[in-house]
């Protein structure tokens, strides 16, 4: 199976309940059209580097799945159908991958990630208070 | 010095040597791996670019072509989803 992923934009003026929908929505199309959702990413609200459709904000999702060639046609005509969502861009990961192994490597990376995250968000705060000491001196 | 003063004074005897500075530059994706090329991640990306948006010619920042190409790939593609601008207006 081909390995994609989908980058999209929704409207940042909805509600968390109407982005799950939407969110939710695509998972089911992509599983329906007999693909196989990896991961989903949300990004959440962003500020945007110009203005799409006059928002100066956009919540962005980031969707990782497998499927073959057909899906891709598929999920974007329904994104370019969809008001709420402001701009989407596809890009082929791989051409050969087994969706379970991704699966699993997914998983493993999501748990390595949340570890590093909060190592990070300690070495962040610490060099704050360095620098933060620095001005004082 | 003193070797500088004499190649001086044979560029100005012959008219046509230009003291240039060389100054090595190493493609930095080369250098470190850990550096990954992502159009996911505009912070790296905006490294790359000028003020206005453009993207930085290999010849200033010193990439390889290879690593060049895809970074302006990158960079497209960030434009493309409003992660970096295609150009800064000049109010801002």
């Amino acid at each position: 199976m081909k390995y994609y992923e989908t980058l999209y934009l929704i409207n940042p003026n909805l509600s968390d309940e109407e982005n799950h929908d939407i969110i939710n929505r695509f998972n089911e199309l992509i599983e329906k059209k007999g693909g196989v959702v990896i991961r989903v990413d949300e990004w959440g609200k962003k500020t945007l580097a110009y203005t799409v459709k006059k928002f100066d904000k956009g919540y962005y999702v980031l969707l990782q799945y497998c499927g073959d060639g057909t899906i891709v046609p598929q999920i974007e005509r329904a994104m370019q159908l969809d008001e709420r969502i402001l701009k989407y861009q596809t890009i082929k990961l791989s051409d050969h991958e087994n969706p379970e192994e991704l699966k699993a490597k997914a998983e493993e990376n999501g748990k390595a990630d949340e570890q590093q995250s909060g190592d990070t968000e300690k070495a962040t705060s610490g060099e704050e208070s360095k620098s933060g000491n620095d001005q004082e001196g | 010095m003193a070797y500088g003063r004499t190649f001086h004074q044979n560029g100005n005897a012959h008219g046509r040597f230009k003291r240039t500075y060389h100054r090595r530059k190493v493609c930095k994706f080369c250098a470190d791996s850990s550096l990954v090329i992502d159009y996911k991640d505009p912070r790296t990306l905006r490294y790359f670019t000028t003020e206005r948006g453009k993207i930085t010619p290999s010849r200033i920042s010193g990439n390889c072509a290879k690593h060049q190409r895809e970074l302006a790939l990158a960079i497209k593609r960030a434009r493309k989803m409003a992660l970096l601008p295609y150009t800064t207006s000049l109010v801002r």
